[in-house]
């Protein structure tokens, strides 16, 4: 039973390599394959700031957390209200304006998935993840 | 290398009918379902994927974007061999190694104060709450552990 087992494992192990690399041929000259794509590194508020007032900020925190203070300007967005939010978010953008969006903290990972999300769904250009969220802004002052 | 007895034997070795090994037969077919469902959903979307893994901030990108090619590929075939009861022991094996896994990176990175979603179905499941995918994956894996002391041995 042993050694059936094992043989059974690297069988299975070893047959999903040839569609992964199918698919990894595929996909050879769009996946960034050392590093994450530049345009979803997180930038800085500092940088950020050196950008000037033309960029749309968007909120992806959770509402109550928005209602006590926001990044002025910003406009909400998430995952769970998506369809809602989304039709405010192209009103307001514009193709000069650059996409930032930011939630709680350096950890929180709903910046992220609404910035894939403004990307690959919406075809949005320049969107951008703030590193360390709302928490980075309120130390810097704002 | 499929030597387990046929699907339509759920019969002990007297003979007589084994609800038991129904069970477990039922359960390895419905988890059998979740892991194809899931493989194909992130195989729909490898590069999501390799971001969810990312998220989780364990492994470097380069190793984070090919686990995120191999692994939907590996949940499938592990998934069929369930519902289809061939190199079923093996495949038993290799998708409770992935509940464990997936379950101690999901705690793992909620101990770090990492908040990701999990990733487990691509981005079908963005809007499910980390309790929920946790509640999900450790039903998954009890179910495991029962097919595989319910599974028929080989002598």
């Amino acid at each position: 039973m042993g050694r059936l087992l094992v043989r059974q494992i690297l069988f299975l192990l070893g047959i999903a390599f040839l569609p992964a690399i199918g698919q990894a041929i595929y996909y050879r000259n769009t996946a960034s394959w050392h590093a994450p794509p530049a345009d979803s590194a997180p930038v800085s508020v500092a940088e950020v700031k050196k950008w000037g007032e033309t960029i749309l900020w968007i909120d992806a925190r959770a509402e109550a957390e928005f209602e006590k203070a926001h990044v002025p300007g910003a406009i909400r967005l998430n995952e769970d209200d998506w369809d809602t939010l989304l039709p405010g978010v192209l009103a307001a953008w514009s193709e000069d304006r650059k996409v930032v969006v930011y939630c709680s903290r350096l950890t929180c990972n709903l910046s992220h998935e609404v910035a894939e999300r403004l990307r690959n769904e919406v075809a949005l250009k320049n969107v951008y993840v703030l590193q360390g969220g709302w928490e980075e802004w309120e130390k810097s002052g704002r | 290398m499929g030597e387990e007895r046929p699907m339509s034997d759920v019969s002990d070795q007297s003979g007589r009918f084994n609800w038991r090994r129904l069970l477990g037969r039922l359960l390895a077919a419905i988890v059998g379902i979740v892991f194809v469902y899931a493989g194909v959903l992130k195989i729909w979307d490898p590069l999501h994927f390799a971001s969810d893994i990312n998220n989780y901030q364990m492994v470097p990108w380069s190793v984070g974007i090919r686990m995120a090619f191999y692994l939907p590929w590996l949940e499938v075939l592990c998934g069929c061999a369930l519902i289809f009861h061939r190199l079923f022991a093996g495949a038993v094996a290799i998708t409770t190694f992935l509940m464990v896994i997936f379950i101690g990176a999901t705690a793992w990175a909620r101990m770090q104060g990492i908040d990701v979603s999990c990733g487990c179905f691509g981005s079908a499941s963005s809007n499910l709450s980390l309790t929920w995918h946790l509640i999900l994956d450790g039903g998954l894996l009890l179910a495991l552990v029962y097919v595989w002391f319910t599974r028929e041995r080989v002598a």
